[in-house]
């Protein structure tokens, strides 16, 4: 008579050699909606019925008015996330898009002050030169920790966040002290812009203007990633160093243009929050469009066509947010709260696409 | 009961591919069985599920008659049965005892060191290794580590023991010493399957030999009972030519010349003691050695990937020593690196993207901003045919390839004169064959036989001193930094070279 014993469970994590496009997009839905249902949860707990509040999420989406302002928020949002996905591309981890949308906020604030205050550039000349200003502020605060990257490894995570704070307190100093309007009873802000340095000089409406410029920078975005040289050098750089140095690609030129490109259009994404959504320069001006670029980055899949469509998406949720706060009184960090937790989805979700988790039993007879 | 193992109707599917169709496998006691093949015959699969790393999609597994399921490796170890993978699976930082008793729950919660590195040390004696236990593994060489593998599984009273080609990573002297070891374990009655696709391993070791092809087993057969040629038959399903019929040209002026090259590797200590040798056009020469001789810097340096700390390299008369990368390669210079996956492959680009990787920034792939898709995918089409690499289509990722038609891909970059259309001057190849199959050695072979003729310099560093004798027109041998000698093939015996190989000077070194 054999002997049996039997052998406990076993709980098996293979690596999946390959994974399909319909599992990508089934398991980024499953974040998104997987999110709602934790943050319905966490509105019940507080109290608060979480139809009623996913009524008020969807509501935005309904009605036109606030289905504009969602497309103001997406702008901002969308063009700091087409810099993230250039810089993502190869490899380059920036979390300091907020950062360089305040610069790109301040380029743009010191060319209005330099025609206001000095009447040094024609009025036809403003926005264009803002523009230029905002995209090579926001470039030169990527381009540095991309060159440091590249010439002596600092790691960039630390040093793009880090310099996002130095960013914001530069604004803050400027708008507390120097850039503060003489005739706006002492609160930080800076002069009004005029109306030629708006971008509402497009359309008559920011959102139009705003997601004209959206567009044609996914397309520029594109035609960089997919046809240039330059793309093809950040897609093998972004894959593997050694095997872009054995190619002989200019390493450090790469990763110090691509971030500098990469800064540059997060820049204009701040412009378009001072000369497009607020018109002045005020702290704090954005509400982490930043940091939710990342999110909408990495749910698009660095695709830029889908990165537009996902922006619009999470600029209703900011959106949402105000509603909510007005008329739930739940505090705006609810709406962060679902941010994170989108993101904290995504990031299990990219685990159970790469593994694949089987349970089993083993008999010895 | 003489049969330790026996897999019984065993197919396994991976996603486009049937791995093992219909496997019999039997493993009697104190027998060391071959089980031999080319690459992706469906060898380690095999093995693998016998390991409990794959579950076989049907099939039986008997081990001492008994029918068993094995779910995981920690069920195989219950059973006897331990494997040493071809990538050793240890923790550097660890030492040899404490990555021995890793996962062990017999040694209890407070752990006797003194014993347990008594009984290791008596257990590696037994096969005449002489290891301290107390060493920290990233100390040890390849054929140490081997050792420790090998200690674990024999700590954990295997009796199955499989080795996926465990001579990969051996010099000749390693080798012997393994091979000894192995035949003591199967005196004692342990039961040894020896994964490789060398022919002359099987005649060395193996009582019995199983070939498989494209996941099928051709046959079985006593080792003494049949020869290279016959397996070498049922491995590829063809006749093969052992030696290639390679005519002379005569070399003419110099492709490369290297001048007391110094050079430091990755830990900062010279590596390179002074190097110098002359590479002609029309020549292949041949650099042996036992790895880790400074082989891996000289072709980095030559490359541009690797800083030289003294010396100079000349190409037309132009130094190129810490010239950058794409500097030299507008020189006409090809390099194919050691382990191509991590050098020189992408795994996940496309075929096109890993063939254009160095040509795609110039005329007329590029005007110098944007790239020309077309033209790329045009000439992508004829390397593909005349590279004979065979893939569903040129947007496959690489990853997807076998390692001959990889190294294909790689021939058909470096040598195809994507760039400046001219075949290169000089070509660097390290390693080439390294781990292919029996076809795929011969087309890498016969291409670089072929550009030699055309022209090209070749520097050929192999780890096999057959390979090198066959097809180089000079042999050089490096140890330490430096080269100790060079000669013609058939100039100088087998024995000289082994000294040659351990650093005695022999023949002139220049």
């Amino acid at each position: 008579m054999a002997k049996t014993s039997r052998i406990p469970y076993n709980i098996k994590i293979q690596k999946r050699l390959y994974y399909s496009r319909k599992l990508s997009i089934l398991t980024t839905f499953s974040a998104i909606i997987i999110a709602f249902g934790v943050a319905g949860l966490f509105f019940t707990i507080i109290g608060l019925n979480p139809l009623e509040v996913y009524s008020y999420i969807g509501g935005v989406f309904a009605s036109p008015t606030l289905l504009l302002e969602s497309f103001k928020r997406a702008i901002p949002i969308g063009l700091a996330a087409l810099g993230l996905s250039i810089a993502f591309k190869m490899n380059f981890w920036n979390i300091g898009a907020e950062g360089q949308m305040y610069m790109g906020m301040l380029a743009s604030t010191g060319i209005v002050l330099l025609h206001v205050y000095y009447g040094l550039i024609p009025d036809y000349l403003v926005l264009s030169l803002m523009i230029l200003a905002a995209f090579l502020t926001g470039g030169l605060w990527c381009c540095l920790p991309a060159f440091l990257k590249a010439k002596m490894k600092v790691n960039e995570i630390l040093t793009t966040l880090m310099m996002n704070y130095v960013a914001m307190y530069l604004v803050d100093f400027l708008i507390y002290g120097p850039w503060r309007d003489p005739k706006g009873y002492g609160f930080p802000l800076s002069v009004p812009f005029p109306e030629y340095s708006k971008l509402t000089v497009m359309f008559g409406e920011f959102a139009y203007g705003g997601l004209l410029l959206l567009c044609l920078t996914a397309v520029i975005v594109f035609i960089i990633l997919r046809y240039t040289k330059l793309g093809f050098e950040l897609k093998i750089v972004g894959e593997n160093i050694e095997i872009a140095r054995y190619a002989g690609i200019n390493l450090s030129k790469v990763v110090t243009v691509g971030g500098f490109i990469a800064g540059g259009i997060a820049g204009i994404g701040g412009l378009t929050i001072v000369s497009g959504i607020i018109g002045r320069l005020r702290p704090r001006a954005s509400p982490g469009y930043g940091y939710t670029a990342i999110i909408v980055v990495l749910l698009s899949a660095l695709n830029p066509w889908l990165i537009i469509p996902v922006s619009i998406f999470f600029g209703g949720l900011f959106v949402a947010g105000d509603i909510l706060q007005a008329t739930l009184r739940i505090p705006g960090a609810a709406v962060e709260m679902y941010q994170a937790l989108i993101f904290l989805f995504i990031v299990i979700g990219e685990f159970m696409k790469r593994y694949k988790i089987t349970i089993t039993r083993g008999v010895v007879e | 009961m003489t049969e330790l193992v026996s897999l019984k109707g065993i197919v396994k599917h991976f996603p486009g591919v049937l791995a093992n169709d219909n496997v019999d496998f039997t493993l009697r006691r104190g027998e060391i069985h071959a089980l031999l093949g080319e690459n992706g015959a469906g060898k380690t699969t095999l093995m693998n599920i016998l390991y409990g790393l794959y579950r076989p999609d049907s099939g039986e597994i008997y081990i001492e008659g008994r029918r068993v399921e094995i779910s995981s490796p920690r069920d195989a170890i219950k059973l006897g049965v331990g494997m040493v993978h071809q990538n050793f699976k240890l923790i550097p930082s660890h030492t040899i005892l404490e990555n021995i008793i890793l996962g062990l729950k017999e040694v209890g919660f407070i752990i006797n060191y003194k014993k347990i590195s008594e009984e290791i040390r008596k257990l590696a004696e037994s096969y005449g290794w002489r290891i301290n236990p107390n060493a920290y593994v990233w100390q040890l060489t390849a054929g140490e580590k081997q050792q420790v593998e090998l200690l674990k599984l024999l700590y954990r009273d295997a009796r199955i023991l499989i080795l996926d080609e465990p001579t990969s990573v051996l010099t000749p002297q390693e080798c012997r010493i393994l091979f000894q070891a192995l035949k003591r374990m199967a005196r004692e009655g342990k039961g040894i399957i020896f994964i490789t696709h060398k022919l002359d391993e099987v005649f060395a070791i193996s009582d019995r030999v199983t070939v498989m092809r494209k996941g099928r087993v051709v046959i079985t057969k006593e080792t003494s009972k049949t020869d290279m040629s016959e397996l070498a038959q049922y491995m590829v399903g063809r006749p093969v030519l052992f030696s290639i019929q390679k005519e002379r040209t005569q070399p003419s002026g110099e492709a490369i010349i290297i001048k007391n090259l110094k050079a430091f590797n990755d830990k900062g200590v010279l590596a390179l003691k002074g190097v110098d040798l002359v590479v002609k056009k029309n020549e292949i020469v041949g650099v042996i050695g036992v790895t880790g001789n400074g082989q891996q810097e000289l072709v980095e340096v030559i490359a541009g990937l690797r800083k030289a700390a003294e010396g100079s390299i000349l190409i037309d008369g132009i130094n190129i020593a810490n010239s950058s990368p794409d500097r030299i390669i507008e020189l006409g210079v090809a390099y194919i690196p050691p382990e191509p996956l991590k050098y020189s492959i992408a795994p996940n680009l496309t075929i096109v993207d890993n063939l254009f990787m160095k040509a795609y920034r110039y005329k007329p792939y590029s005007n110098g901003i944007l790239i020309n898709w077309k033209k790329i995918y045009k000439k992508a089409d004829e390397l593909i045919k005349n590279f004979q690499i065979i893939s569903p289509s040129l947007s496959t990722k690489a990853k997807s390839l076998s390692g001959g038609n990889l190294q294909r891909l790689i021939l058909a970059r470096e040598l195809s004169g994507l760039i400046g259309d001219k075949i290169p001057k000089l070509i660097v190849a390290a390693y080439p064959t390294k781990g292919l199959d029996i076809g795929a050695t011969e087309f890498v072979h016969k291409t670089l036989i072929e550009y030699s003729r055309k022209g090209s310099g070749i520097l050929f560093i192999s780890e096999d001193i057959e390979e090198a004798l066959m097809i180089s027109d000079r042999v050089a041998v490096m140890h330490d930094g430096r080269i100790v000698g060079i000669f013609k093939p058939g100039e100088v015996d087998m024995e000289k070279i082994g000294l040659m190989m351990a650093g005695v000077q022999v023949v002139p070194a220049i």
